[in-house]
């Protein structure tokens, strides 16, 4: 691979041990996948930082890095964490996972993080501000297909490490969606469906991402323009169901052609295909025992409108688990939303979510609006059911 | 005694020799007790040469390749047939010799593995098939 003076400088140790070993962790990599040289990064998003996932041996290696000297050399936020930093009993965190959650928090804190907690950075102002086009490195799969589909700003999904290190060194390995020919769709998939929500949204995104096996992304032909939360929820269906990093949406994705570029294969996929799949899915007359809410990361606005469809039904049965960014929950709590979400029943959290928490959902019967969080959920041993927020506040309703 | 050599990519360079320990699709996540340094079917990969046809599953691997490392539990090489970056990670921040590029089959369970710096790959067979897992 090509290396810059100043990166030769780097790996020879000019900048200190822990930077030398970042880069070299990068340049490896890089070549490994027959990258010519490295490209220079705007900003960072860390994922893999909760205890639950990275355990002992995570926070060992945070630890020697901060100990090292490292430190992030652009600006680097971080993902959810294991518990809500305000109320860490909520979440059914034990002793021993506060003090190893502590542990990388802290270590993350010395090498400089921004620690916002939340899988949605890309509703952070300061991430809004990067100019389209340029290079990050960031974790989080959600994240990575919003911010090259939707900011126009250009990453690859990078494991938890590797995010880490390119914000110690400022870089990361030119491969990948950084370069202009990965970012051109390989194939169309059109959606002919009457009914569009954030469930049907993301079942879409699971039907995508399962036949759409290719590095460079694929173009979504929906019939309207999808609504935000439509949008996030079938982004993050997309990176959660296979490995998709992008997605060029018309209307959408910054550049992106209001049709398919001639010769480019379109695949139907029929109303049938969704309400088949969504209606093995749905909660069942069985009832459930909890409902989740906010995966990806609520928003103020999602809260209001969250609030409004509860007053409307008059009170839950079930406990409405919430997640939202610590933004957010600020923001709710300064209006008086938060005190109006609690009587009406919700369990409103920040940093955090079910997935990367400890709470104990092996068993349960638990409905979301999500479908990343539907994937995971089921992985961890719950019985998860998919349907959009209004049947599920409905489901909570009756209990 | 036979002797087989072949060269691979050393994707981070060392020196090391041990005896060879099989797994033809590792998730160092979840397959492994990092505190122990051991397979989840109880077989030692501490001080052995670990060789696997590929890698899967989260990039979580990476830290465990490097606490291995860091507590001595780990394999004194790794060599695949192909290697992703979750491993090259992982043997980069853990200083682990790792080689691709060695097709499966190569190495037997228990053979001694020398690795060098330079990707070649020294294999003193045990006697049995070549090929062959435990």
């Amino acid at each position: 691979m090509h290396l810059t003076r100043e990166e030769e400088a780097i790996l020879a140790g000019e900048r200190g041990e822990a930077a030398a070993r970042a880069l070299e962790v990068i340049v490896r990599v890089g070549d490994a996948l027959g990258a010519e040289r490295l490209v220079p990064i705007a900003h960072a998003h860390v994922s893999g930082v909760s205890y639950g996932n990275i355990g002992d041996p995570g926070a060992e290696l945070l630890e020697g890095l901060a100990g090292a000297g490292a430190r992030f050399s652009v600006p680097t936020t971080v993902n959810p964490i294991g518990y809500d930093a305000e109320e860490p009993g909520f979440f059914s965190a034990s002793r021993e996972f506060l003090e190893g959650q502590a542990r990388i928090l802290r270590a993350l804190r010395r090498m400089g993080a921004s620690l916002t907690l939340s899988c949605t950075p890309y509703y952070l102002p300061d991430v809004r501000g990067i100019p389209g086009g340029s290079h990050v490195a960031w974790g989080e799969s959600n994240a990575v297909v919003y911010a090259n589909s939707v900011l126009g700003l250009r990453t690859n999904r990078e494991g938890g490490p590797l995010a880490l290190m390119a914000a110690i060194v400022g870089r990361t390995y030119y491969y990948g969606l950084h370069l202009d020919e990965n970012r051109m769709p390989s194939r169309a998939y059109r959606l002919s469906a009457r009914r569009l929500d954030e469930a049907r949204a993301g079942v879409f995104g699971e039907i995508v991402a399962v036949g759409h096996v290719d590095e460079r992304p694929p173009m979504l032909l929906l019939p309207r323009r999808p609504g935000e939360l439509e949008l996030r929820e079938m982004l993050a269906a997309l990176g959660a169901a296979g490995s998709v990093g992008m997605a060029v949406i018309p209307g959408v994705t910054p550049g992106a052609p209001g049709e398919p570029p001639r010769g480019l294969e379109v695949v139907e996929v029929e109303e049938w295909d969704l309400e088949g799949r969504l209606a093995s899915i749905a909660p069942g007359p069985s009832g459930v025992d909890v409902a989740f809410l906010g995966c990806p990361h609520y928003g103020l606005g999602d809260l209001e409108r969250l609030a409004r469809a509860a007053e409307r039904l008059g009170g839950l049965r079930v406990p409405v688990v919430v997640s939202a960014s610590r933004r957010a929950v600020i923001e709710a709590a300064a209006r008086g939303l938060a005190a109006r979400l609690a009587r009406l029943g919700f369990r409103l959290s920040g940093d955090t979510c079910m997935v990367v928490s400890p709470y104990p959902v092996k068993g349960l019967r638990v409905a979301t609006n999500s479908y990343k969080a539907f994937f995971y959920l089921k992985r961890r041993g719950a019985r998860a059911y998919l349907a959009p927020e209004e049947e599920v506040l409905e489901a909570a309703a009756l209990g | 005694m036979q002797v087989l050599e072949a060269r691979g990519r050393p994707l981070v360079p060392g020196r090391a020799r041990g005896r060879a320990v099989l797994v033809e699709l590792i998730s160092f996540y979840g397959d492994v007790d990092w505190r122990e340094g051991k397979l989840r079917d109880g077989r030692s990969i501490a001080g052995a040469v670990l060789v696997a046809r590929r890698s899967r599953g989260s990039t979580v691997g990476s830290y465990v390749i490097y606490a291995m490392a860091s507590r001595s539990t780990g394999p004194a090489a790794i060599v695949m047939e192909r290697a992703e970056p979750i491993v090259v990670a992982g043997c980069v921040l853990g200083n682990v010799p790792l080689v691709d590029g060695i097709p499966w089959g190569t190495i037997s369970e228990g053979d001694l593995v020398e690795v060098e710096p330079d990707g070649t790959v020294r294999v003193t067979l045990r006697g049995g098939p070549p090929g062959r897992g435990p």
